[in-house]
């Protein structure tokens, strides 16, 4: 199947890596993986920001790269959300276009959504050994139902094991431009989600999105914790957790 | 336009026309009252009524005969120390209280339908004395509630609704074949029994309690600090 | 109530420092959280129910007209009087009015969210009507004279010592920590309120239509009270309670006590229906139903309409990540958390509670909760469109929101500006590989380091690997 890669600008930016790691574990399940070269940003902080004009450009962007994909994968339950669950909000005055998008979310997944619902892969190539704990963000968990996908990804490596934290479904306080505008109260729900961390003595932090890892793996350096890995579940799953970029 | 006017008018300039249900819609809601989903039927109305109001902390003895009611209620209130004085609905006047060792008096008195005072606030007045110093009040129930195991309570002259509420305790005597499922079982037997609802229907599930203080469940904040159902067959 | 909303950024920052607030959250957070998670399984099918709620609540807003008309109708019938308020002065108006024509001297009032609304204690007191709070949390905040802080649960934010500190200074009393105990004496002092009250006033959790109904849920027994014992009963409520029928009030009660304090019922559900009757012993002789509008006729119809189906169970600000850190005051008028993010800002004027709409992550937590399915975050984003149209949004903000887009939107300038910006970060990350500080972003380095980017884009790598 051919999938389309929305690498997401989050990822594309500051962790590529973990791109590359989602393209290893596409190959590895047979997908045929195409990278558009155009493809940017889904638009989500000026929809999120009541920017909705802006939005609507680049939903027709995305539509125009992505649509003629089998499927299209994305890193980040975040941006997925964004396709799957507001794009057709998004393009709503437009009823051809709102059909197209539909459409296309439809066959939109998030990365663990993919790989255990659509391309069910045979092994996992991970080779993380220890304990981590899995943060839930939020857009994965309560717009697209992402809970188990990843836990069972990563029950199929055999040298880890979860140690489930606290809350783990409550929100890191990341937010978009919310950690930058309301940066105390940001950082104190990221400190809870620090400390809920810490206390199953993990030695990594796995999640789904980017923007959450980046909050939490700022708030633990910035509290002196230099130890505890911050991963996203790709990097966990591919095993390209160890190597640069 | 007064102010009523005004905001039906607002209401009316704004709402959705596409949303607006037809006349006859709406009389048939009224009409047939649909229910929303339910629970599923409980296999047995009573046991499930018991577990659901001793969830609630509510206390709970049978026995099969009405006339052992003034020695249930009375061995209840010893083995707490609880005071014995109190009064009860007029239904229950007959039963034989002072036998039992208690001071329990009608409210309103017996015989029922006495003349009143003459209408007017000074009448009103005169019925409006409350005795807050009765400690227990006894009653019976229009019916019991299973879903939740709740006492449904009509108001009304001979079953005021102060009873259930002022003492300390409230003990009521329900026959077990007036539990039905669920709340909307008890709308239905209210339409099919009386026409309309009563001034106050008070649904009860066990003692009054507040947690505004720290959110810690403390039981009697305004109304009884205990609920003993005593379930008996009552004949009417 | 005075919003004051706009003070919202500064009361975020003393209400993290509160140590005693932090602790009173916490606890909150368990029981409350905890308790509604216990039960809310109970519910047979719970979407299916939400659904069913959530419908009800449309079909009573769609055709708010007429069910208000038929309530007025059946409850007037009945013997009570309705009276229609356009804003809270008005209701003061009324009630003072009330209490002149009945010769009220004393009111016994049971938890109304509205009269909060309406400053509705000032405004008798003013008129020389003593009014008593008589919800214990109730009475805790007027002995205090604080504002409530949760619609429930409103002494949320007090912790036991501090109300025995009060309760011995203002009572008199030797100093007690027990709670039981204090709420014994707080009973003792209250009761003859009750008894002696010439008017009772309660809120109305909703009004039945078909029966022409007021019913109020209560835990403590006070609403018993206060409708029961005085001659004068004034219930006061927003038109938006209104609901047809006593089965779709039952439906809604399954949801509406598992969802805030986690009971699958409260202690007393009371419908209280017109005037006691010449031959009853109890029950109010004059019975007053008020109706406020308050700004919410202005949401019939549109896209915010949604928001009036609130049944007032606070499971949104209970399940709130920013609730649960700086409880209800800091959200400035009487309604906190998620839904009062979006009453108040649409009640009081968008203008005057520019932070209410942008201070959440749209975590979403508390539309997963809603018994009635509003959707929170929707709603808060559709403020913040209008923030956006109404020209709100700092000129920075929006600077960056519209740069940011224009650059999504024109793939090679995109290219080149990511590449050299994660470059420069790069280097300003440093061996550690992490930002302590940043120009323009201190609202996240000041409490965060900022993990520094790779130093190419992905897309750039991506290249080169494919022409290697």
């Amino acid at each position: 199947m051919r999938v389309g890669l929305f690498v997401t600008c989050l990822v594309d930016a500051v962790r590529p890596r973990i791109g590359f790691a989602t393209i290893k574990l596409l190959e590895a399940a047979g997908c045929e993986v195409t990278v558009p070269a155009q493809q940017t940003c889904c638009g989500q902080p000026g929809y999120n920001a009541g920017d909705r004009k802006s939005a609507v450009a680049l939903a027709r962007k995305f539509l125009n790269e992505f649509e003629a994909f089998d499927y299209v994968v994305v890193p980040s339950g975040s941006c997925a959300g964004m396709i799957r669950v507001h794009y057709p909000d998004v393009l709503r005055d437009d009823p051809a276009l709102l059909a197209r998008i539909t459409a296309l979310g439809q066959r939109t997944y998030e990365l663990t959504d993919f790989l255990t619902h659509i391309a069910m892969p045979e092994n996992i190539p991970g080779k993380f050994k220890g304990t981590l704990t899995y943060h839930d963000s939020c857009s994965g968990l309560r717009e697209l139902n992402i809970y188990n996908q990843p836990r069972v990804l990563l029950a199929n490596m055999a040298d880890v094991k979860i140690s489930e934290m606290v809350e783990s479904t409550t929100c890191c306080g990341f937010g978009g431009t919310f950690s930058v505008k309301y940066g105390e109260l940001s950082t104190r729900m990221a400190d809870n989600k620090c400390r809920h961390i810490t206390d199953t003595h993990a030695s990594a932090i796995v999640g789904g999105d980017l923007g959450c890892l980046l909050n939490i793996e700022g708030r633990l350096r910035r509290n002196g914790d230099h130890t505890t890995r911050v991963l996203h579940i790709a990097e966990a799953l591919s095993g390209l957790d160890e190597e640069a970029p | 336009m007064n102010a009523r006017e005004k905001i039906l008018a607002r209401i009316r300039n704004t709402q959705n026309p596409a949303a607006v249900a037809t006349a006859q819609t709406i009389a048939s809601h009224l009409a047939k009252h649909p229910r929303g989903p339910l629970p599923p039927q409980p296999n047995n109305l009573l046991a499930c009524f018991k577990e659901r109001a001793l969830k609630l902390s509510s206390d709970i003895l049978e026995t099969n005969n009405i006339n052992d009611v003034p020695a249930l209620v009375a061995k209840y209130l010893n083995e707490r120390k609880l005071p014995i004085r109190g009064v009860c609905w007029p239904a229950l006047a007959t039963l034989r209280w002072n036998d039992a060792g208690l001071e329990i008096q009608s409210h309103p008195a017996l015989p029922l339908h006495n003349p009143l005072p003459q209408a007017g606030e000074e009448a009103n007045e005169l019925l409006r004395k409350f005795n807050d110093n009765d400690l227990v009040g006894i009653t019976g129930a229009f019916c019991a509630i299973a879903e939740t195991g709740t006492l449904m309570m009509l108001s009304g002259a001979d079953t005021p609704a102060t009873t259930s509420l002022l003492p300390e305790t409230h003990i009521a005597a329900i026959d077990p074949k007036r539990i039905v499922a669920t709340m909307e079982d008890a709308w239905d037997l209210l339409r099919s029994e009386n026409k309309q609802p009563p001034r106050a229907v008070n649904f009860i599930s066990g003692p009054s309690r507040t947690a505004d203080i720290e959110q810690t469940v403390t039981l009697g904040a305004h109304g009884p600090y205990r609920v003993l159902l005593i379930l008996v067959p009552i004949n009417e | 109530m005075q919003n004051t909303s706009l003070q919202f950024k500064k009361q975020v920052t003393i209400k993290l420092a509160d140590v005693r607030l932090q602790d009173a959250l916490s606890r909150l957070q368990s029981r409350f959280v905890g308790g509604r998670a216990a039960v809310i399984s109970e519910i047979h099918d719970l979407e299916e129910t939400r659904i069913a709620a959530a419908a009800i609540r449309d079909h009573a807003l769609n055709n708010l007209d007429y069910w208000l008309q038929h309530f007025e109708q059946q409850a007037t019938a009945r013997g009570a009087i309705v009276h229609w308020a356009e804003t809270g002065d008005d209701v003061n108006r009324i009630v003072t009015e009330i209490a002149a024509l009945h010769n009220v001297k004393t009111a016994a009032k049971s938890k109304s969210m509205v009269s909060e609304e309406c400053g509705l204690n000032d405004a008798l007191e003013e008129a020389g009507v003593a009014v008593m709070e008589t919800d214990l949390g109730e009475y805790i905040l007027q002995l205090a004279h604080e504002a409530p802080s949760h619609i429930v649960a409103p002494v949320v934010h007090k912790n036991k010592e501090e109300i025995a500190d009060l309760f011995a200074e203002k009572h008199h009393t030797p100093r007690k920590t027990d709670i039981a105990e204090l709420c014994r004496e707080a009973r003792e002092i209250l009761r003859p309120a009750f008894l002696n009250a010439d008017m009772g006033i309660s809120g109305a959790n909703f009004l039945i239509a078909e029966t022409g109904s007021a019913l109020i849920v209560t835990n403590e027994g006070n609403g018993r009270l206060v409708t029961t014992l005085p001659r004068v009963h004034v219930a006061i409520t927003g038109i938006e309670k209104v609901v047809p029928t006593l089965e779709d009030v039952t439906t809604l009660l399954r949801l509406l006590p598992r969802s805030a304090t986690g009971q699958s019922i409260t202690n007393y559900v009371s419908v209280l229906t017109g005037t006691k009757k010449p031959e009853d012993h109890d029950g109010p002789e004059h019975f007053h139903i008020i109706l406020l509008d308050n700004g919410r006729s202005s949401l019939i119809g549109g896209d915010m309409q949604e928001m009036l189906r609130c049944i007032r169970c606070g499971a949104c600000m209970n399940h709130c990540p920013v609730y649960q850190n700086i409880g209800g005051h800091a959200y400035g008028w009487v309604y906190p958390g998620p839904m009062g993010s979006i009453l108040t800002p649409v009640l009081g004027g968008i203008e005057n509670s520019p932070d209410l709409p942008n201070a959440s992550t749209l975590c979403g937590a508390c539309a997963v909760v809603c018994p009635v399915k509003i959707p929170l975050p929707d709603l808060l984003r559709k403020l913040r469109e209008k923030q956006m149209q109404l020209g709100m949004k700092s000129r920075q903000e929006t600077f960056m929101l519209k740069a940011w887009a224009w650059l999504a939107l024109h793939p090679r300038l995109y290219a080149k500006a990511t590449a050299i910006g994660v470059r420069m970060l790069k280097l300003i990350g440093g061996n550690k590989k992490l930002i302590h500080t940043l120009p323009g972003a201190g609202g996240w380095t000041d409490g965060r380091d900022f993990p520094a980017p790779a130093g190419k884009t992905f897309r750039e790598l991506y290249q080169q690997g494919k022409h290697k």
